[in-house]
């Protein structure tokens, strides 16, 4: 079967490349590293590729913003490839600062380059934090989380500026048209305001969205990092049948969406 | 002309750092009269038009989404008081550089120059000036390398023109003028510069400042090791040098698995499928006593980059941090002058450690806090890595004559000028201020590109030796790296931060995020394209020779001309004298308990004991994904475990296990038996967790005080038990540091020694992380065992006596001969998958580890005292090599350990206690709820 060409952007100071790397390759996808200077230079086209991860980390120091500079950078000189990718019905995958980044190229929420409509500001812990949370899958359009809806799962958030934050008619506009996949949750799933279960107070506990597409999504938690069962830091206490990754349903489902398309 | 942006949040957005300050304010510094902090964010932009500016503050400084701006005016309006406080001209501000980048990519040309900071709006009727004196001073602003704006900067840009090379005179000094030169700069003795003065009459010229700078630094006890190296007399009888003692015992016990040990910057490993892993721990006590911040971020940044320097190039895995601090509630009148709170310096190393290491996407997985009166002169800031290589290029390269001399990283600026030199001198009530230019802020997004164009260049064979540059600067990288060959480099060639810098400055520079690289002449032109790719600055700074000697040119005219022979060999031996006097302490009056909830309790919430959650999840543990054994696990994440099991290999079930131990107090009472104990301490938190006692090399950290006789005896004996415990578990030390000058002096005399810290860092292979265990309790109803040899009656040093007020005498004594067979025995069972679940038993004793393992597991447990033990020695020793089990119900434990002393002390159980019997009797019921609050309390309350 042909895999699913990725590109896996890098830049000064992604630090989850690797991982992510290997979580599309492991559930079927081709992957290049590609720095994004190389883009700039026309070294590399994103025509090429099929799935477009931004992984997480650091990118520039997230100096001004989270994902700031790494924005404006992709606004100002990559726009015209973006718009050809997001438009030709591939996919993009951001993760935490990834999604920070989409959502402040204005891919997220509304494919408007350019267009800030959301942002994700520091915690309202003031600090950085590494936990596990649950996450409940939403009905949404997400070609990431189909199959998935209503279940419960696991992940690691790592962040310091992961507050989901937007005003209320666009939080409204998000919602009804299905935009939610992942909301931070209680164990049973219920969607949580509540510190920790809500690890950085996310309006409408929102742990990730995607477009009216649902072929770009963001998302703070890491599913990278949950794609083999002893990443998960209970799986001595799983019983075996529980022990399927969560993670890597995700880019399995990216992986699917490219093969069936 | 500068613009100033100033962003804020909108109205309803949560300030969390504003609140942050605030809590401190009230509950750190007890001042109530602050009732509410905005913060701001100030951006200055220099040669930029307003309407660029303007332009800059839509695009890029301030979302609308959440935030408001004002351009040249004032932002907070209403605040009591409003203060602006920004790094000090020459301090590196990591941020002006994105905002030349993103201005240029957003196509606003011009700006030469920016900055950004912070502004306080302080709200309340009732703030005095007194009480803002204090939070600035106390909270907001490290006077090393912060200031309060009072008036806006002119401009941003530094100018200046290098000083002239100066002549040092050394050679008509007399003994007075000498130790005028080297005091608060050399720091070298009499012996040492009238051997240099002795070698400039030999060739007949004085020094340039380059020469005795360079000689000094290389010479300093921070990279010379003269005490270790230095010939010891023991009460009157000669014994060999400590360093060489420790080597040969690494020697003898030829374990095939080391590649290399103490000649690289880490030492290495062998791995498995082709890979090596190293290690190497550093201490950062001197800087991050005076900046902690700064301190912490460069020490863990300079020992990320001993592991990128090991070989031709290794991947960071993992980093560990250990800090030794006085009590966080000490009072202000405690501290000695010149030094900062421990509750400051806390917050401080950790904010520290966790921007750096979050930032390089390095995970900081294993650590510990330590808690004593004495380390309220200087903490000790301890920071380890581990990373991991193929085997192939595991070796440490050698430059040929004709190599290229290659600086990559970060521009030189005046940074830790003095750095090596300065933390090899005591600390003093000057300290502050003679040695202020010795700590930088670290920029760790530098060094992540840096490495990423590293292990590229390392992967098309284009490197022939890397080296670090630390400690002493180019002076020190290139003067080893040259060392066997010799080397020329050209000065005005090193990129600079801002101009005037002296020759003698660009030298010995400490600035971070920098290596040296030797390439052969053909690789240079890859290399540098690699490095553009990854926008590092790569710089040919001049060529490995083969004349054996050290040069250096500044606008063509040589400022340094030294045979690297006397370099490197010149330093004479030191002879040192050694005795240690057993000292006596005050026994406890009384060693039975009274309330068993309240006692468990103050046990568990002692600050040696006590959970550090709080400090692990600010932490990014989790970053690369390879993580199988977390610090905490079970229930709600609150189970804390002995080591990190990481799976380095994606895909792969090989892990590698990383774990640490130490005692201060027990290194005081006895300096043997403490640093057995913290040798026994790191191999069993290794094993507990499923590490193989065969297959695991050791590092050594001796952290003393400035070695008088006494000490110095104190530290003998420390590496004689180092020595020992090699010889009898066959785990070798492979790499080491130490670090002598744990000493505040103050003024009118005082003195005050830290007590002497030997951390001991262990590191393992195992072939399937899948057989490993955690430390929470997984089942009710399983046996809880206690496996291994222990005297309980051996109390001293232990979180026990001192909630009795004392310390003891009477220190665990470990068994050498029994240990590797109780160690052996834990492995066998943890990798037979017997055991459920296993903790190992240090500070708060049994007491401590089998309530971490019912937190952990959301279980009960029933054990009862054996007849005849002493309940408090039985719940509370604290002999390191000794375990707690679980084990499913109906195994027999005598088969699972075989020879080795098992007791079974009862079982787990369904209910949220811990019930202890003796005597067919209960002694008590404890509430787990009530137990887990007094554990989690502390550091809760530090770390907000």
């Amino acid at each position: 079967m042909k895999k699913p060409r990725t590109c896996v952007l890098r830049t000064d100071g992604i630090n989850c490349d690797e991982e992510t790397f290997y979580a599309f390759e492991k559930a079927g996808a081709e992957c290049r590293m590609v720095h994004v200077n190389q883009l700039r230079r026309g070294e590399e086209r994103l025509s090429t590729y099929q799935i477009l991860a931004l992984p997480g980390g650091f990118s520039y120091g997230d100096d001004v913003h989270s994902g700031k500079i790494l924005a404006v950078e992709l606004t100002s000189f990559l726009r015209e490839q973006l718009l050809e990718f997001v438009n030709a019905g591939k996919l993009v995958l951001g993760i935490c600062n990834g999604f920070q980044v989409l959502v402040r190229t204005g891919l997220l929420p509304y494919r408007n380059l350019g267009e800030i409509k959301a942002a994700l500001i520091s915690n309202d812990s003031g600090h950085f934090e590494c936990r596990w949370v649950n996450l409940v899958v939403e009905r949404s359009h997400c070609v990431f989380t189909r199959g998935m809806e209503g279940a419960v799962i696991h992940a690691q958030v790592a962040h310091g500026e992961g507050k989901f934050y937007t005003d209320p008619a666009t939080m409204q506009e998000i919602e009804n048209r299905g935009q939610v996949a992942f909301r931070y949750a209680a164990a049973g799933g219920m969607p949580s305001m509540d510190y920790p279960d809500n690890p950085n107070g996310s309006l409408n506990a929102v742990a990730g969205i995607c477009d009216s597409t649902g072929r770009i999504m963001g998302m703070m938690p890491h599913p990278e990092r949950y794609v083999e069962k002893t990443q998960h830091p209970d799986w001595r206490r799983m019983p075996c049948a529980d022990a399927a990754p969560h993670g890597l349903v995700i880019f399995k489902n990216a992986v699917a969406y490219i093969r069936q398309t | 002309m500068i613009n100033e942006v100033r962003v804020i949040g909108k109205t309803g957005i949560t300030d969390g750092k504003g609140e942050d300050i605030l809590y401190e304010i009230n509950h750190a510094l007890g001042i109530k009269s602050v009732e509410k902090i905005k913060t701001a964010r100030v951006f200055r932009l220099e040669g930029i038009s307003e309407v660029d500016a303007v332009r800059l503050a839509e695009k890029l400084l301030a979302e609308s989404v959440f935030q408001s701006y004002t351009v040249n005016g004032p932002l907070i309006e209403d605040a009591a008081v409003v203060l602006e406080v920004a790094y000090k001209p020459g301090v590196m501000n990591p941020e002006a550089a994105s905002l030349i980048k993103s201005a240029a990519d957003l196509g606003i040309t011009g700006l030469v120059a920016a900055d950004s900071s912070w502004e306080y709006g302080f709200y309340g009727d009732k703030i005095t000036g007194k009480d803002i004196n204090r939070i600035v001073n106390s909270l907001l602003v490290n006077a090393t390398v912060e200031y309060v704006v009072r008036k806006s900067p002119e401009t941003l840009v530094i100018n200046g023109t290098p000083g002239l090379t100066e002549i040092i005179p050394v050679r008509q000094m007399n003994d007075h003028e000498l130790d005028e030169l080297s005091r608060d700069k050399l720091f070298l003795n009499l012996e040492e510069m009238k051997v240099i003065q002795d070698y400039f009459k030999g060739i007949r010229r004085d020094p340039t400042d380059c020469e005795i700078e360079t000689i000094a630094q290389t010479w300093s006890e921070h990279c010379g090791h003269k005490t270790f190296r230095a010939k010891l007399m023991v009460d009157g009888k000669e014994k060999k040098p400590l360093l060489e003692r420790l080597k040969d015992a690494t020697e003898e016990c030829k374990n095939p698995l080391v590649l290399s040990a103490f000649e690289d910057n880490s030492g290495v490993m062998q791995f498995y499928a082709g890979m090596a892993v190293c290690g190497k721990v550093e201490t950062h006590n001197s800087p991050s006593a005076i900046e902690p911040y700064g301190g912490a971020m460069t020490g863990s940044g300079g020992v990320f980059r001993d592991i990128a320097g090991t070989g031709l190039g290794a991947k960071v895995l993992a980093s560990t941090d250990i800090f030794c601090f006085a009590p966080p509630d000490t009072a202000t009148e405690d501290i000695p002058p010149g030094c900062l709170h421990p509750h400051y310096l806390l917050r401080r190393v950790v904010a520290g450690v966790r921007d750096y290491g979050n930032r390089m996407g390095i995970p900081t997985n294993n650590g510990s806090v330590h808690f004593n009166r004495d380390f309220r002169a200087k903490p000790s800031v301890i920071v380890g890595a581990y990373g991991i290589l193929p085997a192939a290029v595991c070796r440490k390269g050698s430059p040929s004559a004709g190599d290229k001399v290659v600086a990559l990283g970060g521009s030189t600026g005046r940074d830790g000028i003095h750095g090596a030199t300065f933390s090899s001198g005591e600390m003093t009530d000057r300290t502050m201020e003679v040695n202020s230019s010795a700590v930088q802020i670290g920029h760790p997004i530098e060094e992540k590109r840096m490495f990423d164009a590293i292990l590229a260049a390392r992967d098309e064979g284009l490197i022939r030796a890397i080296t670090d540059c630390g400690a002493g600067g180019f002076s020190s990288a290139v003067g080893e790296m040259g060392s066997e060959t010799g080397a020329r480099i050209a000065l005005d060639r090193v990129p600079l931060k801002y101009p005037g810098l002296s020759p003698w400055e660009i030298l010995l520079s400490e600035s971070q995020e920098r290596m040296v690289m030797a390439v052969a002449p053909e690789n240079v032109e890859r290399l540098l394209a690699i490095c553009r790719n990854y926008n590092v600055d790569a710089t040919v700074l001049g060529d490995f020779t083969s004349d054996r000697r050290f040069t250096a040119t500044f606008q063509n005219r040589t400022v340094l001309d030294l045979e690297m022979d006397f370099l490197h060999h010149g330093l004479p031996q030191r002879v040192m004298k050694a005795a240690w006097n057993k000292p006596v302490f005050q026994e406890p009056e009384s060693t039975t308990a009274g309330n068993w909830t309240d006692l468990f309790s103050r046990v568990l919430g002692h600050l040696n004991v006590c959970s550090k959650e709080p400090i692990v999840r600010l932490y990014d543990h989790g970053v690369q994904g390879t993580c199988a054994l977390p610090p905490f696990t079970g229930i709600n994440g609150h189970g804390p475990n002995d080591a990190v099991v990481l799976a380095p290999i994606r895909g792969s079930s090989y892990g590698m296990v990383v774990s640490h131990g130490l005692n201060p107090v027990l290194n005081v009472i006895d300096p043997y038996y403490g640093s057995l104990w913290a040798a026994t301490e790191a191999v069993s938190n290794a094993v507990a967790s499923g590490a193989n006692p065969r297959e695991m090399v050791l590092i050594d950290n001796f952290i003393w005080p400035f070695p008088d006789e006494e000490l110095l005896g104190a530290l003998d004996l420390a590496v004689d038990a180092c020595v020992d415990f090699v010889r009898a578990t066959s785990m070798p030390f492979i790499s080491g540091k130490d670090s002598l000058s744990s000493t505040y002096r103050a003024k009118d005399g005082t003195v005050i020694k830290i007590p002497p810290v030997l951390c001991v860092s262990a590191f393992g292979r195992i072939p399937d992380v899948s057989r490993t265990v955690s430390t929470d309790f997984k089942e009710k109803d399983s046996l809880i065992v206690m496996v291994g040899y222990r005297n309980i009656v051996e109390m001293a040093g232990s979180v026990y006596y001192d909630l009795l007020g004392a310390v003891g005498n009477n220190l665990p004594k470990i068994n050498l001969n029994r240990l590797m067979q109780v160690l052996e025995a834990v492995y066998g069972a943890v990798s037979s998958g017997k055991l459920l679940a296993c903790h190992d038993i240090s500070e708060g004793g049994l007491a401590a580890a089998l309530s971490e393992m019912c937190f952990g597991g959301g279980t009960g447990a029933r054990v009862r005292i054996p007849g005849g033990e002493q309940t408090e020695n039985f719940l509370f020793n604290e002999t390191a090599g000794c375990f707690l089990a679980e084990i499913p119900s109906g195994t027999d434990p005598f088969k699972v350990f075989r020879e080795v002393p098992v007791t079974v002390i009862g079982k787990t159980t369904g209910e949220n206690s811990i019930m202890v019997e003796k005597s067919g009797k209960v002694l008590c019921k404890l509430d787990l709820k009530v137990l887990k609050k007094s554990w989690q309390q502390p550091m809760k309350e530090v770390f907000h």
